[in-house]
């Protein structure tokens, strides 16, 4: 570092020009504040989404079956299911799990029929784990523990089956051997606020699926963990444990359009805000620029004096770093409050989703949310110094490489 | 007597200079040879385009030699790199231009001070700083700006800043071209008392007869070729 006579040699230049140094700072300022609004936007939307999806029955891990990815075949099974359900219960941050199967068959309520993929559950895990069980306004009840021979479904599925609350349902499913039929009767009608999802949803318990198809066992142990960052670091431990040629994959393997839809958010934010920077950056660049064509018999007479290249490079960099500061402080007064008031009010999506709140079979929430917290302070520093910095490299370099003879002799 | 090798501070053979501008090319300096030496406080003096600047900012290995043979200090500048005449310019040479000087956004002492930190000097900088301000009369003007002070006492703040490391030879570019009779008078009384107490050189491009008439030695350039090199007898 120069020392203290070039901090304010640096500071004083800056404020030679008042309006400049302040439009400067605003530039940086506004232009970070935008990515940090667009960051907390994306990053709490991405939240919300990876959140409904693994809510919505995926989990933030699920294991599944030796051959499941590939095939996605639901007459596979676990191997050594309990073993496999301890590992979970034992998994450090988790938060709940819930073992099920699945089966494709066919609902018939006198002529009217539906093809749906039944859910085997176990009642109390699904219920304190999927969102589309717990959130949902329900029309009698949901399945209870020792249930047998009784379903919960859609309200669309029972509106198209023409059916109530006590209606006894007929259910064909693909079994081990051939198509297995048998008679549910309708406990619950679960309302989602998705015409979509609530004409698929039915769901027996898994000792009820177990008999009519006659596969034995949980297909899937959905896990939700306390917080979706915790997911890579659970996944390696339980992969580490599982045996038997059960896989634990996540819920982008399972939801692969949400999480294609996360990611390219993501990207697109990452664009927009080097987009901005990218701009925000010329334009210091040019202001910069400016001022050191201002200075340059200024620069000719201290380059006479002997200053160096790297002197005057730091110099440039030491006024650029000054104005990423003030940047990130105009950042930090914009953007905060923007990015806090996304994260604690939300903003209410519901309009423009039609009323239908999912995507790709998961349950979205009607209020968005952003992301906030410590993270916006040093993004705002960042930020603001990466881009400045960057914009005073062509500056500094042009000043370093001043003719002295010729800057006083031009001026 | 003739003076010994080591009395030499600036050795100039044949030296010559040409600026090309596109396909124009203007020839500054034509066969200089020039010997300058410790103690000298000597005026450069000719008519306007004579090439007494060009001649400054080559000893000040401010500009580069098209050809011809120069040591400054024991140093051949010909054959120095960017950084290396930089460095000779900060440990070794001082200089003083005709206006805008100082650094305007900095005050006297800070302009003095921000040499000796280039120069690595710590923190007893800014006492030195003080101590030179001083030796020129304006020990009390340290903390105003360049701004707040008249021609000549920017001129003095700009010959504290060229004397701050003790350089063996300043060189000053018309340093009393924008100065009235009174300060004109007080720098160069000034600058002939830092020349007669401490030993420093001073060259001096200039046309100001008040200059010549303080100077011990005067050099005459005409069209780019010593035309006169004249050593005024003492008192």
């Amino acid at each position: 570092m120069m020392g203290s006579v070039s901090t304010r040699y640096a500071l004083r230049s800056l404020l030679r020009h008042p309006r400049r140094t302040l439009l400067s700072m605003l530039g940086v300022g506004i232009g970070c504040a935008m990515g940090i609004m667009a960051t907390s936007w994306v990053g709490g939307g991405g939240e919300m989404q990876i959140r409904a999806a693994s809510e919505s029955g995926a989990g933030h891990l699920r294991v599944v079956p030796a051959g499941w990815v590939g095939t996605r075949d639901n007459s596979l099974r676990l191997a050594d299911w309990e073993k496999a359900e301890a590992e979970v219960r034992a998994l450090a941050g988790l938060r709940g799990f819930a073992p099920r199967a699945r089966a494709n068959g066919l609902l018939a309520m006198g002529n009217r029929t539906a093809g749906v993929e039944v859910a085997g559950v176990v009642p109390q895990a699904e219920q304190a784990t999927n969102r589309l069980v717990r959130n949902s306004r329900i029309l009698g009840r949901y399945l209870r523990t020792g249930d047998s021979g009784m379903a919960v479904i859609g309200a669309a599925l029972a509106e198209k089956l023409d059916v109530e609350l006590d209606d006894d349902l007929h259910v064909t499913l693909v079994g081990r051997d051939e198509m297995q039929s048998a008679m549910l009767t309708i406990v619950g009608i679960l309302s989602t606020g998705s015409r979509d999802i609530d004409s698929a949803i039915c769901h027996v318990t898994l000792e009820d699926l177990a008999a009519i198809t006659g596969y034995e066992g949980p297909a899937e142990i959905a896990v939700m963990l306390e917080h979706h960052r915790l997911i890579d670091e659970a996944r390696a431990v339980l992969a580490g444990r599982i045996t038997g040629g059960n896989t634990v994959i996540t819920w982008k393997e399972v939801n692969p359009e949400i999480a294609a839809n996360v990611d390219g958010d993501k990207a697109f934010t990452r664009l927009l805000v080097g987009i901005i920077v990218i701009v925000v950056s010329l334009g210091i660049t040019s202001a910069q620029l400016t001022g050191v064509l201002e200075r340059r018999r200024e620069f000719g007479i201290l380059m006479a004096l002997g200053m160096k290249d790297r002197h005057f490079m730091g110099l440039i960099a030491l006024e650029a770093v000054l104005i990423g500061l003030g940047g990130a402080v105009v950042a930090l007064l914009l953007g905060g409050p923007v990015a806090y008031l996304l994260a604690t009010k939300g903003v209410d999506i519901s309009s423009l989703m039609g009323g239908d709140f999912s995507f790709g079979g998961v349950l979205l929430d009607p209020v968005m949310y952003g992301e906030f917290g410590a993270w916006v302070v040093w993004y705002a520093f960042v930020v603001s110094m990466a881009a400045t910095l960057v914009a005073s490299l062509y500056p500094a370099r042009f000043a370093a490489r001043t003719d002295p003879a010729d800057a006083l002799r031009v001026g | 007597m003739a003076p010994s090798d080591s009395d030499i501070l600036v050795s100039a053979k044949d030296l010559t200079k040409t600026y090309s501008v596109g396909k124009v090319e203007a020839q500054a300096l034509r066969g200089v040879t020039l010997d300058i030496r410790q103690g000298d406080f000597m005026a450069i003096v000719g008519p306007s385009g004579s090439g007494k600047t060009t001649l400054l900012n080559l000893i000040g290995a401010l500009d580069s030699v098209t050809s011809g043979e120069l040591t400054v200090l024991g140093r051949d500048v010909t054959k120095l790199s960017r950084r290396q005449r930089a460095e000779l310019r900060l440990r070794s040479l001082g200089f003083v231009f005709q206006a805008y000087n100082l650094v305007p956004v900095l005050t006297a002492r800070e302009n003095v001070e921000f040499v000796l930190e280039l120069q690595g000097v710590g923190r007893e900088r800014s006492a030195r700083a003080i101590e030179v301000l001083a030796e020129v009369g304006l020990s009390e003007f340290a903390d105003r700006r360049p701004l707040e002070m008249s021609g000549g006492q920017q001129q003095r703040v700009a010959v504290a800043r060229a004397i701050a490391s003790r350089p063996k030879l300043v060189l000053a570019d018309e340093p009393t071209a924008n100065l009235d009779g009174v300060n004109a008078e007080t720098l160069l009384n000034v600058m002939q008392s830092l020349n007669e107490q401490h030993g420093i050189t001073f060259v001096f491009s200039t046309h100001d007869p008040r200059v010549v008439s303080h100077a011990r030695r005067v050099v005459t350039l005409v069209d780019g070729k010593v035309a006169k090199d004249e050593e005024k007898s003492a008192g």
